[in-house]
């Protein structure tokens, strides 16, 4: 028996150089006894190859036939659909790329495979300076339906949900969704790797993203002006430990700095405009923050540390 | 990096001959040894395979077939280019993986908006017809990223505070950098460490302060890799929370073994990576009475320890 890849390149070969769609019996004649005699085996056979052509990235194209072959299946593949167009690609960008790929995704396959495909050459370049950026099998669908306006379903944290998805983003380490979930008729972000099974349906349905809508604030960079407007925004006086900081100046500015104290430690101003989020910043710190005023934020801290301690 | 590997299936052998094909059909000619380096594969799977094309094609016409040869000095030549001329498209994974590549590397400290990568990504969106807007890679980017990205590049040594978080306490030490990377949202660099003479990684925003030196004369050990499964790690314990329904952002934010489905009063159980008690703490005094610890028994009384000490600096029983 012929080899499967021989058989493969030849079936491929006859369905792109075809002028007329090709019924399976056609086929196993043009390849004159690369398929099995039997019905049924040869249909298998010719299935199994199909799939396999497909998971390479052909799509045989198929119509029912009519006239003399009515009824009858015809195959074919259009060479245009198939090949990659010229993307018109010079050295340096070609070069960027594959540095890119091995800063983010180092090792790679299906980032290589694509750099073959444009015509990049092999991987020397050094990098410095990288990032881990995480994959997730069905993030290349929801991107697909992002770009193509179509609403998707999943399943997320047990339930069954029909999302317009209107972004991605890659914060922190993490990929997420945000989109409007049909099921709960209000806007939601999801974890990608946590969309369940790996299961991603893409409806017919079309999506409007709003006009307003910018994934940049999809996440608030700042938890603590979660709900801000110019009325809204308030001050604490909190003293850093001189353990703590160092990082806290960073994270907050050195305008923020109220003052410095011979121990090490800072006294800080914290614009917020949510409670909850303020009293989760400074619980983070430990022992090493304390709330000086207002009393409000003192007593809700030490209200919040009583429930846990008693 | 050839012998050893398993038997290829014959749908990665395909594929793989579906992009040295067009390679080589554009060239004319190459050679074995350099075309089995280009796409990794070794020499003899290549030769096996070009000769199977060389007799594929259109049965029974002759001048329809794959026309190439291998003569006697390992020289591959293609006679009349035909049938695969161009490589494949890429597929949805392919892409994605580009495009997430290169708007991750975008946000790297260094990267040019009028550069070739950004160049490069317009020209692939507009190529494949991508829609890519709505695609975002939020990265933090303090200054000492780029200078230790840049003392890494030029080889250079750098002399720094670092106040280790463990035993908290500053330390003076000589670093001399390979990588910076950023891992879930921080930054850390890879570096030859002069104080305990090792190579390992250090938390960028634990530096207190950094001062560039001279030529470091160590160089980057094989193999540097982007750690990618930094929580992945067997060995790092575990805790098993019962999250309400006000403290279930935590599994959206941390990385989780397990969690199950809300029960009626929309608790759900998980179970987390515990990167260290003083991480535990934290998390259990933001989450307040959003959070009971399940087990293990050493975990149970984190929480009401750290709120215990911190009522006493507030002068609070």
């Amino acid at each position: 028996m012929a080899d499967r890849v021989e058989r493969l390149t030849n079936l491929l070969a006859l369905l792109l150089e075809t002028r007329e769609p090709l019924t399976l019996d056609v086929i196993a004649a043009e390849l004159g006894g690369q398929y099995p005699d039997g019905h049924d085996a040869r249909r298998a056979s010719f299935e199994r190859d199909k799939a396999a052509l497909r998971d390479i990235g052909i799509e045989i194209s198929s119509e029912t036939l009519t006239g003399d072959r009515a009824g009858q299946m015809g195959y074919w593949v259009v060479r245009n659909e198939m090949e990659i167009p010229d993307l018109g690609l010079d050295e340096e960008e070609l070069r960027a790329l594959q540095l890119a790929l091995a800063a983010t995704r180092p090792g790679s396959e299906t980032g290589r495979e694509a750099m073959w495909k444009l015509g990049g050459g092999p991987d020397d370049g050094q990098v410095f300076v990288a990032m881990s950026v995480p994959t997730a099998e069905v993030l290349p669908v929801l991107r697909g339906a992002l770009g193509d306006r179509r609403a998707v379903s999943f399943s997320y944290a047990g339930v069954d949900r029909v999302v317009e998805p209107w972004g991605i983003l890659l914060r922190d380490g993490f990929w997420y969704l945000v989109g409007h979930d049909r099921s709960r008729g209000d806007r939601r972000t999801f974890r990608v790797d946590r969309i369940g099974e790996g299961r991603v349906t893409v409806l017919d349905d079309a999506v409007v993203v709003p006009s307003d809508f910018d994934i940049r604030s999809a996440l608030p960079a700042d938890p603590m002006m979660l709900g801000a407007d110019q009325h809204s925004v308030r001050s604490a006086r909190v003293s850093i430990g001189r353990q703590r900081a160092f990082s806290a100046v960073r994270e907050l500015g050195h305008d923020r700095v109220l003052a410095r104290n011979e121990d090490g430690s800072v006294e800080v101003a914290v614009p917020f405009a949510n409670l909850d989020a303020l009293v989760s910043w400074v619980l983070g710190f430990l022992e090493h923050a304390v709330v000086l005023e207002p009393d409000d934020v003192r007593d809700e801290v030490v209200r919040r540390l009583r429930a846990v301690a008693s | 990096m050839s012998g050893g590997r398993a038997a290829r299936s014959a749908e990665k052998r395909l594929r793989r001959l579906l992009v040295v094909l067009p390679w080589l059909m554009e060239r004319g000619a190459a050679s074995v040894a350099e075309t089995a380096q280009r796409f990794d594969i070794s020499e003899s799977d290549l030769v096996r395979d070009l000769e199977l094309a060389s007799m594929c094609g259109l049965p029974p016409y002759v001048d329809e077939l794959i026309d190439l040869f291998i003569d006697d000095d390992g020289t591959i030549v293609v006679g009349v280019p035909r049938l695969f001329l161009r490589p494949l498209r890429l597929t949805e994974e392919e892409a994605f993986e580009l495009l997430a590549a290169g708007r991750a590397a975008m946000q790297l400290p260094g990267a040019d908006p009028d550069g070739a990568l950004n160049r490069g990504l317009r020209k692939l969106a507009v190529g494949l017809g991508e829609d890519d807007t709505g695609v975002l890679v939020v990265s933090p980017n303090p200054s000492e990223v780029t200078r230790l990205a840049e003392a890494a590049r030029e080889g250079l040594e750098v002399a720094v505070v670092y106040r280790s978080r463990t035993r908290d306490e500053a330390t003076e030490r000589v670093l001399s950098p390979f990588l910076t990377f950023q891992d879930h949202g921080n930054w850390y660099v890879m570096a030859h460490d002069s104080l305990s003479d090792e190579v390992r990684a250090f938390r960028v925003d634990r530096i207190e302060s950094m001062e560039v030196g001279g030529a470091s004369g160590h160089v980057p050990p094989e193999g540097i890799d982007v750690p990618n499964t930094w929580f992945a790690d067997a060995d790092i314990a575990r805790v098993d929370l019962r999250l309400g329904p006000a403290g279930r952002w935590v599994v959206e934010r941390y990385p989780v073994d397990e969690v199950s489905e809300p029960d009626g009063d929309g608790w759900i159980s998980a179970r987390l990576a515990v990167t260290g008690e003083a991480w535990l703490a934290r998390l259990l005094l933001r989450l307040g009475d959003q959070v009971e610890v399940v087990g293990p028994e050493s975990m149970r009384s984190v929480g009401r320890e750290a709120a215990r000490r911190l009522l006493a600096v507030y002068g609070e029983t």
